[in-house]
């Protein structure tokens, strides 16, 4: 096997120094190594953007990425949202207040690819969010819900 | 679906990468964004042994204007060519085309020079480069050159590039002349999915509205991208209406030689080839037009 | 009838752990030990395996197991079927693979990056066969057989004339014909199948945790093919990421996990990736050749429907023709016909067989059905929604019984279809496709009144044999219901979580019959060592059932409760009634005591309470399927089987693009009746969903087999289901028709969209390009299957 890569990374504001096979995703080192299983496996191909997570604040396909890659990036993932206390995010408040989702397993990539649209666009119009999620695949809830959450979280802000 | 090992090599300069690339030649794959390599990895359809992260060589990652070109660095991310101002105002096919590209988020990570570098017969930006007349920087510690995009594309996912070679940059002339406008339009089974064709087209009229100028592109419809040289050359000089951009398009769909695939067949993809070229001309002459209001 | 909680759009309980990334799926759970299972599956469609060589993959570090089909025998069993036929199929190949993607050997590692190096270890020396394709070449006697141990590959063939076909036939004055095809598709839930079994040599327990559905239902079947006990055997569910009706039995997967785990002593997880999924998944859709035939009267009455079906099922037969078995509930749809000939010609191909996806078969009859409608229509110069209500079922003709013998609880179509056609806004609409068409371009508006069958009963997958080996079912669902000594409610399900909604919706039951809120009722699930007969999610069921077994537990406790509170307050139990969670004198609310009070009593205080009380507030209670009779001897009566029928009218606005074939949703309205409405927006959740995966079946999704059999669509990239770009603005409104036969009138509502929405589509997008002599009559509508219809058209 090769050598293996040393990487600091920050995940959810916790610092990581640690050793990785160059061939670990970072879909199943966040998975596997820091037991952070918000970020899903639907295709590892790139296809429907469940395992969505911010890297350096931008929208990835950590099923697309290397752990690798990763020396010196700041990863934010769904389980930074809520607060301890079980305060859920604006965010994820909306998901739930406007029915924006079903079986969850496309929830948290859809929730971070919004709270990336939000941070630049913190007002989208529905037109914003059905480009900004364009490849977030969701086979329950027909869509039309996620738009109206991600529009009301928002409004809210 | 996990992909083989590999060994990992970040440089943070082109030296670097180029000597790593010299040493492990065909063994060794450059990785920018990963968008296509790493699903070609993860399925095992890929196999490098040697990966070189370009990502950390922040010279490649400039989108810069000089003498007439637009140059876009090997790293410089798609998203960032879509609301670039050079790519925008200068090759505003290449621009278009980009925007098509998949999604935004892959587009925020995805970059033009390694899509060009992967050539896929399908994809819209080795197309919008032929269209554009557009050349790839190829380096190697042997030294640099560059390579037109007609040499460039040479098979399915096939290039002209060496194995030690890199691809640092796109240059794209810059439509400069007055009467000049560009289309470029596709159909995919999806919104975000590889088009089952694309046509590309850059038209320059003179001041009588004879074309002066004419490339055509098409994906989708060959082994490679391909030019429509003979409906360019039925355009040339021609005053363009209905009858001979539907000669054009029907030209175009002679030069093309599809491969089918559950998306469109190759007889459907060459139909589109004549629908797409007629209406990316018919879009092209009307913004050349209106350039000129 | 007024509720406080039934009815009313409650939180969703289900929330907060889908959204903090806590859900707990099959891929999340971990075990110390665990190892890693990788599947190698085969490139051909139809090939015999000569030999593997496995000794490269077992050699290598970090590798613990490696089993042939035959070397997974010695621990488990064959899979298990439905069919009477002979169509074995084992977990793992053994001598012949029948699909490409067929299992031929396993892989056990310490993870799956080393145990996918293994299998590309793995080599295998294949003797390539003739790929059987075609369904119809296939019922050739000279064609390739599937499998040897049939005559035919036609697995199943049946004629069933329902009432007096011949003579209405004869009596008509025309008879509208159409054929019809409906491709394979798949339900592609965003969380592949998986498992995670952990066997215990030393008393030969076995447990697995799994995305499975029937583990209260039929967990003997997975005991069978794991060759444990029954009573060794437990199962437990996972929080599922969507299964659309494909995850009931994921046998392969459970056993491939069971295998290995006998095999090497240790817990293994075997987790599909997309390509397994896609390719290997059991639980495709139906895939169907229609010749169809509607005979009316002079007076535009329909009298008869004739249908002879082809079916394509692939290379085995696991729930037999349960698909037509389903499709038995409403191929007649909302419509007074009088007769019905069902021709079903099961045959067996090289390809990933059928099982259940949202539909289970009725999806492509309400598709030909209303294809021959709009037919009608056309060539009986009668308006589509005229022809429509003059032969709905009217409301004062409810229990309803069709042809086939199911029997239809209550509706009013017309009501439905009235409603559509207002928020439709036609008027513009139509003016807008005129003014489109004047510019060249092609609108479409299309009409879909269909059926939806609930509440369904199992007896579907073998009532079609002669002699079944079994009645109909009882289909049953349980909850446990449990009141602690301070008046904590707490309910156990016996099914999983699937996507929908059971926690919400018992929650709104329990408070509702004891006047509490439901936020502060906990649910919990049940393995399949604790929990009762529930046969979950499916069919559009749940919620039904769900109401009727928790209703009948809030009863039992509330009685006893009410036993209890009236003893300690020296009443009768006739004068005491529960309100907002208190026990109070009827009429003298000043004398209460409360849950707390009287749970305090029922748990500690028995020697106190009425003779006969025993200690503890518990009651698991089991509702059976609410209306089910037996089939007759001869099957001229299928008798009723899935009675709580909701119906729906779609009207969705399409532009086509003739040239391209691009199909654009620009609009789109439905209207739905499900019964009683339990919670609004989840019900809106489920048609909206429903719809758009209908949109998939209208425009893109289908499996395609090349020629030489092997599958081209084996990655999301080329199995294409809608992103947010293809869906439309769709608006919901309701009717509410209480169902007669079930608790608070519900009705299911977790098919129907999907059951409207492709035919409605099609009815969009042939009104689109009428003007250039289009009919369609073929699913998905591909832009060249719609660019080929235009071409044959001029």
């Amino acid at each position: 096997m090769p050598d293996k890569v040393r990487v600091a990374v920050t995940v959810n504001g916790t610092a990581h120094d640690v050793l990785v096979e160059p061939r670990t995703l970072l879909l199943d080192f966040l998975r596997d190594e820091l037991a952070l299983t918000g970020a899903h496996a639907g295709c590892e191909q790139g296809a429907c953007g469940a395992c969505t997570v911010l890297v350096d604040g931008e929208p990835t396909r950590s099923c697309l990425m290397f752990a690798a890659q990763l020396d010196g990036a700041e990863v934010t993932t769904v389980e930074s949202l809520a607060n301890p206390d079980g305060t859920l995010h604006p965010v994820q408040r909306a998901f739930t207040e406007n029915h924006g989702l079903q079986c969850g397993f496309c929830t948290p990539g859809m929730l971070m690819a919004a709270c990336a649209l939000l941070q630049h666009t913190p007002h989208p119009e529905p037109s914003d969010v059905r480009e900004a999620l364009s490849g977030n695949l969701c086979r329950c809830t027909g869509y039309q819900n996620i738009v109206r959450s991600v529009v009301a979280a928002g409004a809210e802000s | 679906m996990k992909p083989a090992p590999f060994a990992y090599l970040a440089p943070r300069s082109v030296d670097e990468a180029l000597a790593h690339l010299a040493e492990h030649g065909s063994e060794a794959r450059p990785l920018a964004g990963g968008q296509s390599l790493v699903r070609l990895m993860n399925t095992r359809l890929a196999t490098p042994s040697v990966l070189i992260d370009i990502n950390r060589i922040d010279e490649l990652a400039a989108i810069s204007r000089e003498n007439g070109t637009v140059r876009i660095g090997a790293v410089a991310r798609q998203r960032a060519c879509e609301t670039s101002s050079h790519v925008r105002d200068g090759v505003p096919v290449f621009a278009e085309a980009v925007g098509q590209v998949a999604h935004p988020s892959v587009r925020r990570r995805g970059t033009a020079v390694g899509s060009v570098a992967f050539a896929d017969p399908s994809a819209e930006l080795p197309t919008a480069l032929l269209a554009a007349d557009g050349e790839v920087v190829a380096a190697s510690t042997r030294g640099e050159r560059s390579i037109a995009a007609d040499d460039f594309f040479t098979g399915p996912f096939t290039s002209a590039l060496a194995p030690d070679e890199l691809a640092v940059a796109l240059r794209i002339p810059v439509s400069a002349a007055a009467r000049t406008g560009s289309a470029f339009v596709e159909e995919s089974r999806r919104h975000g999915e590889l088009p089952m064709c694309g046509v590309a087209a850059v038209i320059t009229l003179d001041d009588d509205g004879a074309v002066a100028q004419v490339r055509i592109a098409l994906c989708g419809v060959h082994r490679r991208p391909i030019r429509a040289r003979d409906a360019e050359a039925a355009l040339l000089s021609e005053h363009p209406d209905d009858e001979l951009l539907q000669a054009a398009g029907a030209l175009a769909a002679s030069a093309a030689d599809p491969v089918g695939d559950c998306h469109g067949s190759a007889a459907f993809r060459r139909h589109l080839a004549a629908v797409l070229t007629r209406r990316a001309l018919a879009t092209a002459i009307s913004r050349a037009e209106e350039r000129n209001a | 009838m007024s509720y406080k909680y039934v009815g009313k759009p409650t939180p969703r309980k289900e929330d907060p752990k889908l959204l903090t990334g806590r859900a707990g799926y099959i891929g999340d759970v971990v075990v110390p030990g665990m190892l890693h299972a990788a599947v190698l599956r085969s490139p051909h469609a139809h090939a015999r395996i000569r030999s593997i060589d496995a000794s490269a993959a077992r050699a290598l570090p970090g590798v613990v197991c490696v089993l042939t089909g035959a070397e997974a025998l010695e621990h488990i069993n064959p899979m298990a079927a439905f069919c009477a036929e002979p169509v074995p199929q084992t977990a793992i190949a053994t001598e012949k693979v029948r699909y490409p993607g067929e299992a031929v050997a396993v892989v056990a590692a310490t993870d799956r990056y080393i145990a996918e190096d293994a299998r590309a270890l793995i080599e295998v020396d294949y003797e390539v066969l003739e790929p059987v394709v075609d369904p119809i070449a296939a019922m050739t006697p000279e064609a390739a057989r599937v499998h040897d141990t049939l005559d035919s590959n036609v697995v199943f063939h049946r004629s069933l004339d329902f009432g007096d076909v011949e003579g209405d036939f004869a009596r008509s004055a025309t008879v509208v014909r159409r054929s019809g095809r409906w491709h394979r598709m798949c339900a592609t839930p965003l969380e592949t199948a998986g498992a995670l079994a952990s066997w215990d040599p030393y008393t030969g327990a076995m447990t697995v945790w799994s995305n499975s559905n029937f583990y209260n239902f039929l967990p003997w079947v997975f005991a069978g093919i794991l060759g444990v006990p029954t009573n060794r055997l437990r199962l437990i569910p996972c929080t599922v990421g969507g299964s659309f009706g494909s995850k009931h039995l994921i046998m392969q997967v459970v056993a491939i996990a069971g295998a290995l785990s006998k095999a090497t002593g240790r817990p293994v997880r075997y987790l599909e990736d997309r390509f397994d999924n896609l390719a290997a998944n059991d639980n495709t859709g139906p895939d169907r050749h229609y010749d169809a035939e509607l005979a009316f009267s002079p007076e535009g009455e329909m009298l008869s429907l004739s249908l002879k079906i082809i079916d394509d099922y692939g290379a085995y037969f696991q729930f037999a023709h349960g698909q037509h078995g389903n499709a038995m509930a409403q191929p007649t749809g909302p419509y007074r016909i009088g007769s019905l000939r069902y021709d079903v010609a099961c045959v067996l191909t090289n390809k990933v067989q059928q099982g259940f996806f949202r539909g289970a078969g009725a999806d492509p009859g309400n598709f030909i059905l209303e294809r021959l409608v709009d037919a009608a229509a056309d060539e009986l110069g009668i308006d589509g929604a005229e022809l429509r209500r003059r032969n709905f079922i009217q409301p004062d003709e409810f229990p309803y019984k069709i042809p086939t013998g199911n029997v239809y609880d209550s509706g009013n179509y017309a009501a439905v279809l009235d409603r559509a056609l207002e928020i439709a806004d036609l008027k513009h609409w139509k003016a807008e496709q005129e003014r489109l068409r004047a510019e060249g371009r092609y609108l479409g508006i299309g009409l879909a009144s269909c059926q939806e069958r609930t509440g369904y009963n199992a007896s579907e997958w073998w009532f079609l044999y002669d002699n079944p080996p079994l009645p109909a079912t009882s289909t049953p669902e349980s909850v446990k219901l449990q009141v602690d000594a301070m008046g904590g409610v707490l309910v156990e399900l016996g099914c999983p979580l699937w996507g929908n909604s059971p926690e919400t919706v018992v929650s709104q039951v329990i408070g509702e019959e004891f006047g509490i809120d439901p936020a502060g009722v906990a649910v919990t699930y049940a393995d399949s060592t604790t929990g009762a007969m529930s046969a979950g999610p499916g069919g559009s069921r749940l919620t039904i059932m769900l109401s009727g077994a928790a209703r009948g537990a809030a009863r039992t406790i509330r009685d006893k409760m009410t036993r209890i509170a009236a003893h300690a307050m020296e009443m009768s139990p006739d004068d005491v009634e529960c309100v907002d969670g208190t026990f109070r004198a009827k009429g003298a609310p000043g004398t209460s005591m409360t849950m707390g009070e009287v749970a305090m009593r029922a748990h500690l205080f028995a020697h106190d309470n009425p003779e006969g009380e025993s200690s503890g507030l518990v009651d698991t209670h089991t509702y059976d399927h609410p209306y089910a009779t037996p089939p007759n001897a001869d099957r001229t009566d299928m008798g009723a089987f899935y009675p709580m029928v909701s119906h729906a009218c779609h009207i969705p606005i399409v532009e086509v693009d003739p040239e391209t074939g691009r199909v654009t949703l620009l609009k789109y309205y439905a209207v739905n009746d499900c019964g009683t409405i339990m919670n609004p927006p989840l019900v809106e959740g489920q048609i909206m969903g429903g719809i758009v995966q209908g949109i998939g079946a209208a425009l893109m999704e289908q499996y395609e087999y090349r020629d030489d059999g092997t599958l081209g669509t084996s990655s999301l990239r080329e199995y294409l289901i809608p992103t947010l770009n293809e869906v439309p603005d769709i608006v919901v409104e309701h009717v509410q028709t209480p169902s007669p036969f079930t608790e608070y009138g519900v009705k299911g509502a977790g098919e129907g969209g999907r059951l409207v929405a492709p035919t409605a589509i099609a009815s969009a997008v042939s009104d689109a390009l009428r003007p250039l002599g289009v009919f369609v009559d073929e699913l998905p509508m591909t832009p060249e299957r719609i660019v080929a219809a235009v071409q044959a058209a001029r």
